[in-house]
């Protein structure tokens, strides 16, 4: 046999032990199918099944414990050649404790091999059981594990494994590994054998555990890596929005929207924020909600000013636009005595400092009541020009139909200006 | 001048920058408020993945960064928790990787959605032994842009996990910024093996940092390690050529780590008082300075962005000055721990509080306090 997989001969496992047929199997598999050892990627666990690495010609990364075949998921993510080969090798120990990667590894075809060398017990610990251990299996102590070991072949087939297998440490095992290994996506090998320090006493051979050697194939396509937009969230050309508005802002103003999910308190506040800007002014905005968005407050929270804005945080606000009750009994408490209120009329309330009451909700709807009371709260105070926000408006994702929202509030602010 | 903004939150801008310093893959897991950088992220790296747990994450930037393709995610303190052996193991492997901590309210699962600067210590003693892997700090909103491409050449320059500490009112936030001031980035930079010998993978040059190959190396073998292992790469055990390696792994950080050196001293005429302040608490800070100077009041402050390993020369900035208020949102002080351990002296006080930011009004009256009372 050639021996271009193994630059070191030398085992550093005890005499019997499987593993060292397994490395002998697998670097005989690798060159029957005429891998370069530099096409080929180790990953390994700690434990005794990870000291293989000084042995191999080829590229070998060393991890922890129970983490190779994650280790290797992430190194056959970041290659797309189908000429490289990654490996993983894990003990039964490993596998156990690393089980949810596999069934990653196996749900999305990751281009690897992973080959678990289950030789019943946790070698260097001094034999503890593992997930893999047969029922029946006896360490040195004369101990048991009586519950059933996952069929870590099965389960991997299940999941998705494009392959998975079970065979017996036993004579030249180049050939069964060699299906494994040309595999397209994701191949399991579990590869039984007996622990010469801690198994061998009760157990000459693997089989008399009664286990048979097995396979699996499924069809599925092997891992892509999946196309993103690359989009540049900045650019140079992103800055080409000029303030084409002029604003009356002397001091910064805090403004609350409060109301609730599903009334567009968050589109609202970024035209709001928008038309903020496209005056002059610096803005911070942030939102406030229930961890579960779909339901509850939600809150808004803006700061226009003149000058640079630091602390985004806001006490006291100057300005509350509450559309619903929710809204209302999520802000209350920080209402002072100088906060300007805008309320929707079906909103219960004991304040006394109201700018405006008014059916906003009953008007408009309970998806554009917060475009109007922002509207209506520009014209009475004109902050910047009731223009600035229809540019925002316009410019939105449904800017024609709230186009006409605007309209409409102009319409409603002129009625009250009449009134008044 | 006519103002040219463009509203954009920290999550965004973290993200973009990660890309153009040079970032090629990002893994990611949703904890809130690490949300926005995940989902941004989805859409804007080439190289993007979707992991089932925080470990998996850890364990598939690895793979990715040793490959070549250099990886980040972005997580909050119960993710930060599952990663920790894994960030020791990328650690001692010397691979280069980001992870965004943005932090919030704990302990334990805490309040997802409100913010905190809970995890300074841990940090600090993430990694067995007392090593530090390298964490900056983001104290407003340019930062997100300016620290995070520092970052990501510290992670690449000196091969190892950094942290990018913030946290969610940074992230969460939408501020008008103008874009055009943001300076062009640099891509990180590796420093490749390009010799025809052997490559002996840890084998450092002058710099204390082996040069790198990826695990798809043509020319050369390569071997990574995670446990006690030599300039060869592999395992070894306590020889004396391994601990040299490892020993390598702390020089390596505290000695070159003032190559990444990043802070603002906002120095005022005389050096009564100084305001230190991290992450958050910048913001609050620059506008409690803003008033004080308003007020008639010098004040400096100093503003910690390369926080880990705490750099000797910003204790020679703190050390001048009379008084030095710490300003941190936790309930203890981790900064003031981290820096003095349980015995400050006299002249330093505290501004601390948990469940809000820190308002600028906190820091004012300590000031005010500390000035009546010298």
């Amino acid at each position: 046999m050639s021996s271009s997989m193994l630059i070191d001969k030398n085992s550093p496992y005890c005499p019997g032990c499987g593993h060292q047929s397994i490395t002998l199997g697998l670097a005989k598999a690798l060159e029957l199918l005429n891998y370069d050892p530099l096409d080929v990627i180790v990953a390994s666990d700690i434990g005794c099944c990870g000291l293989i690495d000084p042995m191999l010609a080829c590229h070998t990364i060393h991890g922890l414990h129970g983490r190779a075949c994650a280790l290797a998921a992430g190194i056959s993510i970041a290659i797309d050649n189908p000429k490289k080969k990654v490996i993983a090798i894990q003990g039964d120990g490993g596998a156990t404790i690393g089980i949810a990667h596999l069934l990653e590894a196996a749900r999305r075809n990751f281009n690897l091999t992973l080959i678990v060398n289950n030789n019943q017990i946790y070698g260097m610990t001094g034999g503890q059981f593992s997930g893999l251990s047969n029922e029946t299996f006896q360490n040195d102590h004369g101990l048991v594990d009586a519950a059933r070991p996952f069929d870590i072949v099965e389960i991997a087939h299940k999941a998705g494994a494009n392959y998975s297998s079970r065979i017996i440490a036993k004579g030249d095992i180049a050939e069964k590994l060699k299906a494994a290994l040309s595999t397209k996506g994701f191949s399991l090998i579990e590869i039984l054998e007996v622990c010469p320090s801690y198994g061998i006493q009760k157990y000459s051979d693997i089989e008399q555990l009664g286990y048979l050697e097995k396979s699996f194939v499924n069809a599925f396509n092997p891992f892509t890596l999946q196309a993103t937009s690359q989009k540049p969230f900045v650019t140079r050309e992103h800055s080409s929005e000029a303030a084409q508005f002029k604003h009356k802002l002397e001091k910064n103003i805090k403004i609350i929207l409060a109301g609730s999910a599903g009334e567009g308190i968050q589109s609202a506040a970024e035209l709001f924020a928008k038309a903020a800007m496209y005056s002059g002014l610096h803005v911070t905005k942030k939102g406030d909600y229930p961890i579960t968005v779909g339901t509850g407050f939600s809150v808004s929270e803006l700061i226009f000013s003149p000058e640079e804005i630091y602390y985004t945080g806001i006490n006291e606000p100057d300005i509350v636009l509450v559309i619903s009750q929710n809204g209302f009994d999520y802000v209350k408490n920080r209402i002072g005595e100088k906060t300007s209120i805008v309320v929707d009329n079906a909103v219960r309330h004991d304040q006394t400092n109201i700018a405006l009451s008014y059916d906003l909700k009953a008007i408009f709807g309970k998806k554009n009541a917060a475009i109007c009371s922002i509207g209506l709260w520009i014209l009475m105070n004109e902050p910047f020009p009731f223009a600035a926000f229809e540019r925002a408006v316009k410019e939105s994702k449904h800017g024609e139909k709230l186009s006409v929202v605007l309209d409409k509030t102009q319409t409603i602010f002129d009625e009250l200006k009449l009134h008044a | 001048m006519t103002a040219n903004y463009t509203l954009i939150d920290g999550s965004k801008l973290i993200v973009e920058s990660l890309v153009q310093s040079g970032v090629e893959s990002f893994v990611s897991y949703p904890i809130t408020p690490a949300n926005w950088i995940n989902q941004y992220a989805s859409q804007r790296f080439p190289t993007m993945a979707f992991a089932p747990d925080e470990i998996t994450v850890a364990q598939w930037i690895a793979g990715l960064s040793s490959a070549g393709k250099l990886s980040a995610t972005a997580t909050s303190f119960p993710g930060l928790a599952l990663m920790v052996e894994s960030l020791n193991m990328s650690f001692m492997m010397e691979l280069p990787m980001i992870i965004v901590v943005v932090q919030r309210l704990g302990p334990s699962t805490g309040s997802a959605t409100v913010g905190a600067q809970g995890d300074l210590l841990l940090l600090n003693s993430l990694i067995s032994g007392g090593y530090n892997i390298p964490v900056f700090s983001i104290s407003n909103i340019t930062d997100c842009w300016k620290v995070t491409e520092k970052a990501v050449h510290a992670a690449v320059e000196l091969r190892t996990p950094v942290v990018l500490l913030t946290s969610k009112e940074m992230v969460m936030t939408s501020r008008s910024i103008d874009l055009a001031l943001l300076p062009e980035l640099k891509k990180a930079q590796y420093d490749y093996y390009k010799d025809s010998k052997p490559y002996v993978p840890y084998a450092a040059n002058d710099k204390l940092v082996p040069p790198f190959l990826p695990l798809t190396s043509n020319e050369h073998q390569v071997r990574i390690n995670s446990s006690t292992h030599d300039d060869s790469g592999t395992i070894k055990k306590a020889t004396k050529a391994a601990l040299g390696n490892t020993i390598r792994l702390h020089n390596k950080i505290q000695r070159r780590m003032n190559e990444f050196l990043i802070y603002e001293h906002d120095e005022d005429k005389d050096k009564n008082i100084l305001i230190v302040s991290y992450d958050i608490t910048g913001e609050s800070t620059r506008e409690a300075v803003k008033q004080l100077r308003n007020s008639g009041l010098n004040v400096s402050a100093l503003y910690l962005k390369t926080i880990i390993p705490f750099p000797k020369e910003l204790m020679t900035i703190i050390n001048a000055y009379e008084n030095v208020i710490y300003a941190e949102e936790n309930l203890t002080g981790l900064l003031v721990k981290m820096i003095y351990g349980n015995n400050p002296p006299n002249n330093v006080s505290k501004v601390n509080r948990i469940g809000a930011m820190i308002s600028p009004l906190e820091i004012i009256k300590e000031t005010e306090r500390c000035l009546q009372a010298c």
